[in-house]
């Protein structure tokens, strides 16, 4: 709405139209020997509007609302980013936090885009319509963050290196409910007092904030940068990293395939029943060990015991 | 007397969850046993993964139950029941529905 005038004309065209004749009058008062006079203001900017190219949106294209000019409506992903995204994901293997830190979108927006893709394809395998046309409609009326596809650079012999599309700030610092009060706390001068210790006066489990943006990982490659390491250091420790990553990954997979195997399931037709092994001697040599399974004899529950919560308050 | 694998109703009121015991045939369903084998939750569980059968988890310690039945424990019918599901024991009764 704010893009238009009361006539219902871009008013982005309108000015470049009016732009556009102011100069075209200027030329023609200086070749001179100009004899044919305007009929009215209108109908020039009419016709110059005509042979006037759309010029680019500006931010006050996207506030639709003209009271309110803070409401900015913000870029939607184009199709063959989005594409590229969910190839990067399912065909590629790439992590979330991969993809995300490469096309500068958020992880929850990726992962929303991965998951988005997949429903698409599924309505396409089952034959479901698709409104293609509404989607086309809606795409024209809305600001895009495109995506720009490598192009080979055959003088070079490699990809040329194109500019990320900037769609979205993908390292905000999330606010926790802990960070939400103010505190004074008296320190001593000579305290080295960091961010770790920031969070420790805020809450005792409450990570740093270095720890707790989406991508630590960039954050540990600024400073790297700081430091003054060369690129070839900088990659080396990257994959260091990574390696170290996948390694604990692949260990915490093992493990959970491992408890999987580890659990005998039937399958009765209505339910599956799962035998999960035990051991009777963890119950200890009284059988009120701390580690034994099943209801516990001669011990009260306190379950339906007043100040006893059954929700938890804080996760 | 008779040593018997059963199982000994706990949870609450609509809430099921029971104990698989060994324990002398005449005593209380609840008394004391003198081993717990393990549990049996009957309420079903929706899937972990949001595929797949809704489950029941079972915890069993199949080596001091073959132990107890190899020293003549009768497990009743719930017990024989999920002694023969955990491979332990001939199924008593066959399902005669279903598949």
């Amino acid at each position: 709405m704010g893009a238009y005038n009361k006539q219902g004309q871009l008013i982005r065209v309108v000015q470049a139209a009016r732009e556009k004749a102011a100069d075209s009058r200027k030329k023609e008062e200086q070749g001179g020997g100009r004899q044919q006079q305007f009929a009215s203001n209108d109908n020039d900017n009419l016709d110059a509007k005509k042979d006037v190219e759309i010029p680019p949106e500006t931010a006050r294209d996207h506030a639709p609302f003209p009271m309110n000019r803070t409401f900015i409506s913000q870029p939607v992903l184009t199709s063959a980013l989005q594409h590229h995204i969910w190839r990067q994901i399912i065909h590629e293997g790439k992590s979330v936090r991969e993809v995300s830190a490469e096309v500068n979108v958020e992880m929850s927006r990726v992962a929303a885009v991965v998951r988005l893709l997949e429903i698409e394809h599924e309505w396409k395998r089952i034959g479901k319509p698709l409104a293609q046309r509404y989607h086309d409609a809606v795409q024209g009326m809305l600001p895009k963050t495109d995506w720009a596809a490598p192009e080979w650079d055959a003088e070079h012999g490699e990809f040329a290196k194109r500019e990320k599309p900037n769609h979205e700030s993908i390292n905000d610092l999330p606010v926790h409910a802990a960070t939400g009060q103010q505190i004074f706390l008296p320190t001593s001068e000579s305290r080295h007092f960091t961010r770790a210790d920031a969070a420790k006066v805020f809450d005792k489990r409450l990570l740093p904030a270095d720890d707790r943006v989406p991508h630590p990982e960039l954050t540990v490659m600024h400073k790297e940068v700081l430091e003054g390491l060369s690129e070839e250091e900088r990659r080396e420790r990257a994959e260091a990293r990574n390696a170290v990553a996948e390694r604990k990954r692949a260990a915490a997979l093992a493990l959970q395939a491992a408890k999987e195997a580890a659990i005998k399931k039937v399958d009765t037709g209505r339910w599956e029943y799962r035998f999960t092994e035990i051991k009777v001697d963890d119950a200890g040599k009284d059988g009120r060990g701390l580690g034994a399974t099943g209801w516990r004899y001669g011990a009260p529950l306190m379950d339906r015991s007043r100040g006893q919560h059954k929700i938890p308050r804080a996760v | 007397m008779v040593v018997k694998i059963r199982l000994a109703r706990f949870g609450r009121r609509k809430a099921p969850f029971y104990n698989i015991v060994v324990a002398q045939a005449r005593t209380a369903r609840n008394s004391k046993p003198i081993e717990v084998l393990g549990t049996y939750d009957p309420i079903p569980k929706p899937p972990t993964d949001g595929e797949g059968k809704p489950f029941k988890d079972i915890r069993l310690d199949s080596a001091r139950a073959k132990y107890w039945l190899g020293v003549g424990a009768q497990p009743s019918d719930p017990a024989w029941r999920l002694l023969s599901m955990a491979g332990l024991l001939e199924p008593k009764y066959r399902s005669t529905g279903g598949k």
